[in-house]
């Protein structure tokens, strides 16, 4: 696993930049390019106007000015294929950082587990993978490049314009300072209402999967009509949000717009009176018909590396916005490690274990367990009545608030839930998620003992058959015990099955409960919770819960 | 490939371009407001460079003792116009633009909706939940490029190159030639890079689904994959979907690099073409020095029109993609038809019959039902049993709608389903699905989608029946509880008597639960059994559930039983 990033004492922006330091070779290659299509451009504006001067003050003709025009096609070669490779080096620069953070994401989301994650809505937090992780793209492809370049080539072209007439120059350097003083005071609102706009956006992605998930509910409560008119107003709630930002962010280019266009009339108008001799102070006497259009040219490139990290602001609040998202997420602790330690002896020990959660006060414990291979340990009592809770614990999902468990961790185990977890892909895929390596005779006779085998038979596809989500395409009875083929076909010691034939019918669950005998004589061990009395006939302890406590103790 | 699917993507586009029309002012409006733009940064430019040339000119011969004169005011106050009128329209135009294409995507989400819930059953299974989602939410953004990128600034571009054409032709002989080469630089922006970027921008759109997909799964399942010491196969495929996401985007950006810079020469070529024809205009007296700086700094300025057009149309394919999904949507013939004249229902309990009906789902060679004929008289309760995927769930997806059969019918008092509104259909039926659905509100709000009027005292009415009254009145925000998603926050079989509550509260003449007991203990079964038979009385009732005999026992005051058995009902048998 990759380092864990430590985000709890960090901002947005400096969690930023230690990713740009990461990929800080492409950054300069590719600023260094934007520098070079810089200087090409002051030389491109340098030829225009020289060419003008010659041929309209000195009345040159074509055959004069030939070797120029052909300097400038070789420049404006040159300067394409610079702009080509620092658009190319800040997409490298942008991807590694994107692959970089999805992959400790992803990490960290290992470490939290299921009951963790349980809390946040699944359609979220992938979206924070997805879509705010796109979100930095951005950042680092195209704004931290452009930043160098806002400051470098005005530099340039400033000092330029000064050798040229120090008075124009002078127009330029005062409209410029006030450009990135507006932009700071206009982006500092952008960039909180930026983040509102990610809120926005991930409630309107959990709104849109909730009715999109709860579809058949809807229908059948005659709902459908009323949540469209939900999702109009989501979307059009939506479309306010994003217009409140959109107002700022453009607002800040159009002040930028503005002095742009102000700096380059008064430039003109400056020239042009110069050229007309009506100053007779400062270097407006030396000024010439190529000064005079060089500066004119020159002009508008003094604001267009401005201008451009103006459209490109965005990107930077999207990525502060994406990264806060994001630390968000990287700051959730994951299940205290302290209360497990390694099992010695037997494959699982709880000690005066007990769990609180906040909100609920507490669900479990104090209890004792001990489980040894061979050993099945069934789990009764009503439904909230911590069983499931108990599994979790010895799953190391949940840390226990108190006490301690001894699991050994160094194992994989066969587990399954409640709800059967089904992959996109075949049934062999499915099964493969618990051992990848298995072979196509060990899954059929998983099936077998799940009792799956005849359907998978039927199929024509037969264990190549696709499912997709949530397993469409199998009932409810058959997703249970393609999740239970899964268990049959894992070889781990310890066995948590939570409800594992609550949707299945007598047969099938006689079948299930002769399978799982064979593994309990296998010399696994097994921990189920159930409601069903046929599955407590494996049991070599029936545990009964009631309230998280321990009720009673059966030793059949 | 491409060649076909770009003349696909324009007919693909054909309805959604439909769409736009509907706004047609407003859109025009904003086009308009985008030429503004350009015509001033043009207008700026040009003039900018008409006024030094002539001011130099008339400076020498003032300097050179000649007597001349020129109007500095008018072109000054051209240039002081020109640099409001560009921030001004810029500013408007985008914020005019932006918001009309929001309008759009709202009212396009909306309709998007109102189609999904059109769907039968069997089509909204076929997809997964996350892929609907990225219709609604990726898949309509994508659209919003349409109108903003791909189609008002080409407009805009190409109206600004012909004006300029006229403009050039005009001052000088040849000057229409510039404007062949900023017309061929417009075609291969808009035509090239969209062929160029065609085939990946499209796999892109697919690759980021499959990617989201597989994240979902992967943090929905990080218990499975934890347990099993699989997390990292899970990841590898993962992580070759980001690699394959990567692998498109930089196809895409590296083409897209390439027009950027094409668009960058080719102005820049243009511009010398139209100072070499300028020079020699000048030196033939056809035009004026001032004049021949205004040609050359005009098509500079042009530039700006072009600058965005490659990248757009190097994505074009992913709009289209987009476009695509979204039209195969609007096509689906599964949707369930209202009927034109819906006939009425009595009052009062309803019998519920099943016709000779045979459902078969598109692409399955087997049926799912088999001439199914049942009956429940009004008032009557049914059993219906059968093993996992007997076709029990299909059965009641029949009764309520949610799907229609391919032969027979099903009738609701004697009338049938088709003949009905879906909306009387549905208030008629109250039926508790296999798995519960729970929506990421307030426990009152999940509750109250059966009955939006219902009062509190109901709420915990329906509460006690299933024994949940003591349970929520210990929260701490009582009916007001967040459900978080899928009520994940709660156990499984709080879930399930909470479904169990909201049919209640929906006090339909024809109810139908889907293993109404599954996921309970004993006792507590059969107490709800017992509170529920009373709740029962006088509704036509039909119970499926598994051959289970303590399920069979808990189903109070059944009068027939019906047996499935692979779609087939297999013997009938009367019980009390």
């Amino acid at each position: 696993m990759a380092k864990r990033e430590d985000t709890r004492d960090t901002t947005p922006r400096r969690w930023l930049n230690e990713l740009a330091k990461g990929v800080r070779g492409w950054l300069w290659l590719a600023s260094l390019l934007g520098i070079a299509a810089g200087l090409l451009t002051i030389v491109q504006m340098g030829l225009l106007a020289w060419i003008v001067s010659q041929v309209i003050v000195e009345g040159a003709g074509q055959s004069q000015v030939g070797w120029a025009f052909l300097g400038l096609v070789v420049v404006l070669v040159v300067r394409a294929l610079a702009q080509w490779g620092q658009e190319i080096a800040g997409f490298e620069a942008g991807v590694r950082v994107r692959d970089r953070v999805r992959n400790g994401l992803l990490d960290h989301l290992a470490r939290l587990g299921p009951v963790t994650l349980r809390a946040y809505h699944s359609g979220g937090v992938a979206g924070r993978l997805m879509e705010q992780v796109e979100a930095l793209e951005g950042y680092f492809s195209r704004f931290l490049i452009q930043l160098r370049l806002s400051v470098a080539l005005p530099v340039l072209i400033l000092g330029v314009v000064a050798w040229l007439d120090w008075v124009a120059a002078l127009f330029l350097l005062v409209s410029a300072p006030l450009i990135p003083l507006f932009m700071a005071l206009i982006g500092m609102g952008a960039e909180r209402l930026q983040q509102e706009q990610f809120a926005a956006v991930t409630r309107l992605a959990g709104h849109f999967l909730d009715r999109v998930r709860g579809l058949t509910t809807l229908q059948l409560f005659n709902h459908a009509k009323r949540s469209i008119d939900e999702v109009y107003l989501a979307a059009d709630e939506y479309r306010q949000r994003n217009m409140r930002t959109l107002r700022l962010a453009f607002l800040s280019s159009a002040v930028l717009e503005f002095f742009a266009s102000v700096a380059i009339a008064a430039v003109a108008i400056y020239i042009g009176f110069g050229l007309l001799g009506y100053f007779d102070f400062g270097p407006s006497a030396q000024l010439t018909l190529f000064s005079g259009l060089f500066v004119l040219l020159l002009a508008p490139d003094f604001f267009q590396p401005l201008r451009t990290l103006a459209q490109h602001y965005h990107d930077r609040a999207a990525a502060l916005g994406a990264a806060e998202g994001l630390m968000e997420l990287l700051a959730i602790p994951p299940p205290d490690a302290s209360h497990f330690q390694e099992g010695r002896g037997e494959l699982c020990r709880l000690r005066e274990v007990s769990v609180d959660y906040p909100e609920r006060g507490r669900v479990l414990g104090p209890l004792s367990l001990t489980l040894k291979a061979g050993e099945c340990v069934v789990l009764t009592g009503p439904s909230g009545s911590g069983k499931t809770t108990l599994l979790n614990v010895v799953a190391g999902f949940v840390a226990p608030s108190e006490g301690e468990t001894q699991v050994d961790r160094t194992q994989s185990f066969a587990w399954m839930d409640q709800q059967p977890f089904l992959i996109q892909g075949s049934l062999a895929d499915n099964l493969r998620l618990a051992v990848p390596e298995a072979s196509e005779s060990s899954m059929r006779h998983a099936l077998a003992l799940a009792g799956m085998a005849d359907v998978v038979e039927s199929l024509p596809q037969g264990l190549y058959t696709p499912l997709s989500e949530g397993g469409g395409g199998l009932s409810g009875g058959q997703a249970q015990r393609l999740a239970l083929a899964r268990v049959f076909l894992s070889p781990a010691r310890l066995v948590l099955l939570d409800e594992p034939t609550a949707r299945l019918d007598a047969v099938s669950e006689a079948g299930i409960i002769e399978g799982l005998q064979r593994l309990i004589e296998e010399g696994r061990a097994v921990m189920i919770a159930t409601h069903h009395p046929e599955v407590m006939s494996l049991a070599s302890c029936v545990l009964s819960l009631e309230k998280g406590r321990q009720v009673g103790e059966r030793v059949p | 490939m491409s060649d076909k699917g770009l003349k696909g993507a324009v007919s693909e586009l054909r309805p959604w371009l439909h769409v736009l029309g509907r706004r047609r002012s407003r859109l025009l409006l904003g086009a308009l407001l985008m030429l503004g733009t350009v015509a001033s940064g043009i207008g700026l430019l040009g003039l900018s460079g008409w006024f030094i040339t002539a001011t130099a000119i008339t400076g020498a011969l003032l300097a050179s003792g000649a007597v001349v004169g020129l109007d500095v005011f008018v072109p000054g106050g051209g240039i002081r116009f020109f640099a409001l009128s560009r921030t001004a329209t810029r500013y408007f135009e985008r914020l005019y633009n932006h918001d009309s294409v929001l309008r759009l995507l709202a009212d396009l989400r909306g309709r998007l909706f109102s189609i999904l819930a059109g769907l039968d059953a069997h089509s909204l299974r076929q997809r997964r939940a996350s892929e609907w989602l990225n219709r609604l939410t990726a898949d309509i953004d994508t659209l919003d490029s349409l109108y903003l990128r791909l189609l008002a600034p080409p407009g805009v571009a190409l109206l600004a190159i012909m004006a300029v054409s006229v403009l050039l032709g005009w001052l000088m002989p040849g000057g229409w030639s510039v404007g062949l080469v900023l017309l061929a630089l417009w075609g291969w922006s808009v035509a090239g890079q969209a062929y160029l970027g065609y085939p990946a921008s499209q796999r892109r759109v697919a690759t980021l689904d499959r990617l989201r997909s597989r994240t979902i799964e992967h943090v929905q399942g990080v218990g499975e994959l934890r347990a099993f010491g699989t997390l990292g196969w899970h990841r590898r495929d993962l992580s070759n979907d980001a690699q394959s996401l990567y692998c498109d985007q930089r196809r895409l950006a590296y083409r897209s690099a390439f027009g950027n810079a094409l668009v960058g020469l080719g102005v820049g070529l243009a511009l010398l073409a139209a100072l070499w024809l300028g020079i020699q205009a000048y030196r033939g007296g056809v035009l004026s020095g001032p004049l021949m700086v205004l040609v050359a700094l005009v098509v500079l300025a042009l530039g700006e029109a072009l600058v965005g057009l490659p990248s757009a149309f190097t994505h074009l394919g992913a709009t289209q993609a987009a476009v695509q999904r979204l039209n195969a949507l609007r096509r689906s013939r599964s949707r369930l038809v209202e009927p034109e004249r819906p006939r009425a229902l009595p009052g009062g309990a309803l019998s519920l019959r099943f016709d000779e009906v045979t459902l078969r789902y598109p692409g399955s060679p087997i049926s799912a039902l088999d001439s199914i004929s049942l009956q429940a008289e009004a008032g009557e309760r049914v059993a219906l049993l059968g093993a996992s995927g007997a076709g029990k769930t299909s059965i009641a997806l029949l009764a309520a709608r949610l799907l229609d059969p391919q032969e027979g019918a099903v009738l609701l008092g004697d009338i049938d389903l088709r003949e009905l509104s879906l909306d009387a259909v549905r208030s008629h039926v109250g039926y508790l699905t296999q798995a519960t659905e729970l929506f990421d509100d307030s426990l009152a709000n999940n509750l109250r989608l059966a009955a939006p009027e219902a009062s509190e005292a109901a709420l915990w009415n329906v509460l006690e029946i299933v024994e949940l009254d003591a349970w929520v009145a210990a929260l701490p925000r009582q009916l007001e509880t967040p459900m978080g998603e899928n009520g994940r926050q709660v156990s499984g079989g709080q879930v399930r008597r909470l479904g169990l509550a909201r049919v209640l509260l929906r006090d339909a003449p024809l109810v139908i639960l889907d293993e109404p007991f599954s996921g309970l203990d004993a006792p507590l079964a059969a107490r709800i059994a017992q509170r529920l038979d009373r709740w029962l009385e006088g509704r036509t009732v039909l119970f499926l559930a598994h051959e289970r005999s303590e399920t069979r026992t808990w189903l109070p005051r059944v009068k027939r039983t019906y047996a499935l058995r692979e779609g087939r009902l297999v013997d009938e048998a009367s019980s009390d």
